[in-house]
């Protein structure tokens, strides 16, 4: 009888529970592997470690164009991932209502490694960076309380944050945190210069790449340097200033003399898709920025003394020497990063 | 007769007030309690009257101020007994605006009872919350953005945002300052302020003392470091300070922009 009764009434409820903890999702952390050829990470992932659910709602904030205030510009309305998250044919990028910016789109990989983002360096932590985009009145123009109240509104919001967040809290927070883990696993690496220096199959460079990387490491590497192409600094390169725009470069940023005109040197990664090049997006092709080098550079006060060396101004570069870095410079070209459906709306 | 009701009544004062002086000896001190911090400001020796004009600067500078809101963070406070209490960094982000008579006072809970003899704080967003991202923000961003205490060119807060409009003996008619702190690329300008209370502020569960601070804005330009609104003005359009040599200096000015006028502990 006692054990008739265990098996009624006990069996059911512990079939239940079982059922119940089968529903339950558990959030599963992501591993981020830093490739051999890559300098250390420099995002503080323990503050934020990448999960699933975290990827997932990072990923569909980062493709919602209700985060504007017109409800059309979403972070991937001016970074493409076919361009490698740039905005290819734009010199500049307009935004909100139509409204034009003064700057080239960057492109978005391998942040993770990278310690200043912005043209100008406005940001110094890859998670302060989506705000800058996300407030300007140019680009988004968004407000956080009313982008707050439509992720709440919106019951796969609800349901991506309560996944990917222990506190479950919609909040600045959590979005940005969101945002960040989508941008950290963001990685390019596996371009055939990748395998080319990590002894992988595939990794083989022509005659003309391997003169290319050469000269690129003698004359191009003081400032694009790593394999993630930059060294974080900001430079004057010699562009003549555009009056129509006087776009002063970092000075807005620190408002010190010694920053007018400097920029970001910019990572060169898939730098065959990201077409028009420089903070304005002046040039259109490869052979025009290596021209502005060799014959165009601009002195000025702040002009990068590496740009002038003994009173020659810019970078000294024959025509087959150009030819051969822009080999070198096409085999930084990712396919597979830039058809990664992991990255797709 | 007279005289020794008179003896009764100091009888029974010097009684009560024995007792009650043992009682305090005695007093276990636990539980949490409250805290209000209240900010006064105004500049030089007088209140402030937003639009009206204050008294010349060392500069012989005359301002009308607009506007004046700062970030508050980073709140700790300093136990008699040398111990300290740090209220949790991400509950310790407040906006103070010189126009909204609420954001006066910040409201600080579940403090430890114990009686604390000084008290500090920040000015602005410290470098280790930039380093820490965007853990502890919650939704700091929402009430910053409202307050207008964003920037949307250098990623972060305003941490002082001072404005109005000067004159000057080459500049007479009113011409617009705007002097906004935040962390540029190179400095992070945040300001750390550690002030002794006159009294202890006896923190209890049944005591919510409340800490009066004066704000002397003068200070921001005529402190330690003196700033000449003029030598900034961009011919007549203004003096716009959000950066340069300057804004370290500032900065370094806030230090003293705050004094402790009392502190009431009456009961709840």
């Amino acid at each position: 009888m006692k054990i008739k009764f265990l098996i009624v009434f006990i069996l059911p409820l512990l079939w239940s529970c079982t059922q119940d903890s089968s529903k339950e999702y558990v959030n599963v952390p992501l591993e981020l592997k830093v490739p051999s050829n890559f300098p250390p990470l420099a995002y503080n992932i323990s503050q934020n470690p990448p999960t699933e659910m975290g990827f997932e709602l990072g990923k569909k904030i980062f493709y919602d164009g209700r985060l504007s205030s017109d409800g059309n510009i979403s972070c991937s309305f001016c970074h493409i991932q076919q361009n490698a998250f740039t905005h290819h044919g734009h010199t500049v990028s307009h935004g909100v209502n139509n409204a034009s910016g003064t700057r080239n789109s960057p492109s978005i990989q391998n942040m993770a490694f990278q310690t200043q983002f912005m043209w100008d360096g406005a940001a110094d932590n890859l998670d302060f960076q989506p705000v800058i985009p996300l407030l300007s009145a140019i680009e988004m123009n968004g407000n956080f309380e009313s982008i707050i109240a439509m992720m709440k509104a919106d019951s796969e919001y609800v349901k991506l944050f309560e996944l990917a967040f222990t506190d479950k809290k919609i909040n600045t927070e959590n979005m940005f945190k969101a945002l960040s883990q989508f941008m950290v696993m963001n990685i390019s690496a596996n371009s055939r210069f990748d395998k080319y220096r990590r002894h992988e199959l595939g990794g083989t460079l022509t005659t003309d790449e391997l003169a290319g990387y050469t000269i690129f490491n003698a004359k191009c590497a003081t400032c694009h340097a790593t394999d993630l192409f930059t060294d974080n600094s900001f430079r004057n390169n010699g562009l003549p200033v555009n009056p129509i725009v006087n776009d002063i470069g970092r000075y807005r940023l620190t408002q010190l003399p010694q920053d007018y005109y400097k920029f970001k040197v910019p990572s060169l990664r898939n730098v065959e898709l990201t077409a028009p090049y420089m903070h304005d997006g002046r040039f259109g092709t490869l052979e025009a920025v290596l021209n502005h080098y060799s014959s165009a550079v601009v002195d000025s006060a702040t002009l990068d003394p590496v740009l002038n060396q003994n009173g020659v101004l810019g970078i000294p570069l024959t025509a087959t020497e150009k030819s051969q870095i822009i080999a070198f410079l096409k085999t930084l070209t990712d396919n597979q990063y830039i058809t990664d459906t992991r990255f797709s709306e | 007769m007279k005289n020794s009701f008179k003896k009764t009544i100091a009888f029974f004062a010097v009684a009560i007030a024995l007792v009650s002086c043992s009682n305090n000896k005695d007093e276990t001190i636990s539980g949490v309690g409250g805290l209000k911090v209240e900010f006064e400001n105004g500049f030089a020796d007088n209140v402030l009257v937003l639009g009206s004009a204050t008294v010349p600067t060392s500069q012989n500078e005359v301002l009308k101020i607009s506007s004046i809101k700062y970030i508050v963070s980073n709140i700790v406070l300093l136990k008699d007994d040398g111990s300290i209490f740090t209220y949790p960094k991400s509950q310790s982000y407040f906006i103070v605006d010189g126009s909204d008579e609420s954001s006066l006072i910040l409201n600080l809970n579940n403090v430890p009872a114990g009686n604390y003899k000084a008290i500090r704080f920040g000015i602005g967003v410290d470098q280790a919350q930039y380093e820490l991202g965007q853990s502890g923000i919650a939704d700091f961003w929402t009430l910053a953005q409202n307050e207008g205490m964003t920037w949307s060119w250098a990623s972060g807060f305003k941490f002082l945002a001072f404005e109005g409009t000067f004159t000057s003996s080459t500049l007479t008619s009113d011409t617009p300052f705007m002097i906004h702190t935040g962390k540029t690329g190179t400095d992070y300008n945040y300001t750390e302020v550690t002030l002794a209370l006159p009294t202890d502020a006896l923190v209890r569960t049944n005591i919510t003392p409340q800490i009066h601070l004066s704000t002397d804005l003068s200070q921001i330009i005529d402190g330690t470091n003196k700033i000449n609104l003029t030598d900034h003005d961009d011919m007549g359009m203004g003096a716009m300070i959000m950066g340069g040599a300057d804004l370290p200096l500032i900065s370094a000015n806030l230090v003293n922009m705050f004094s402790v006028e009392h502190v009431h502990n009456d009961p709840n």
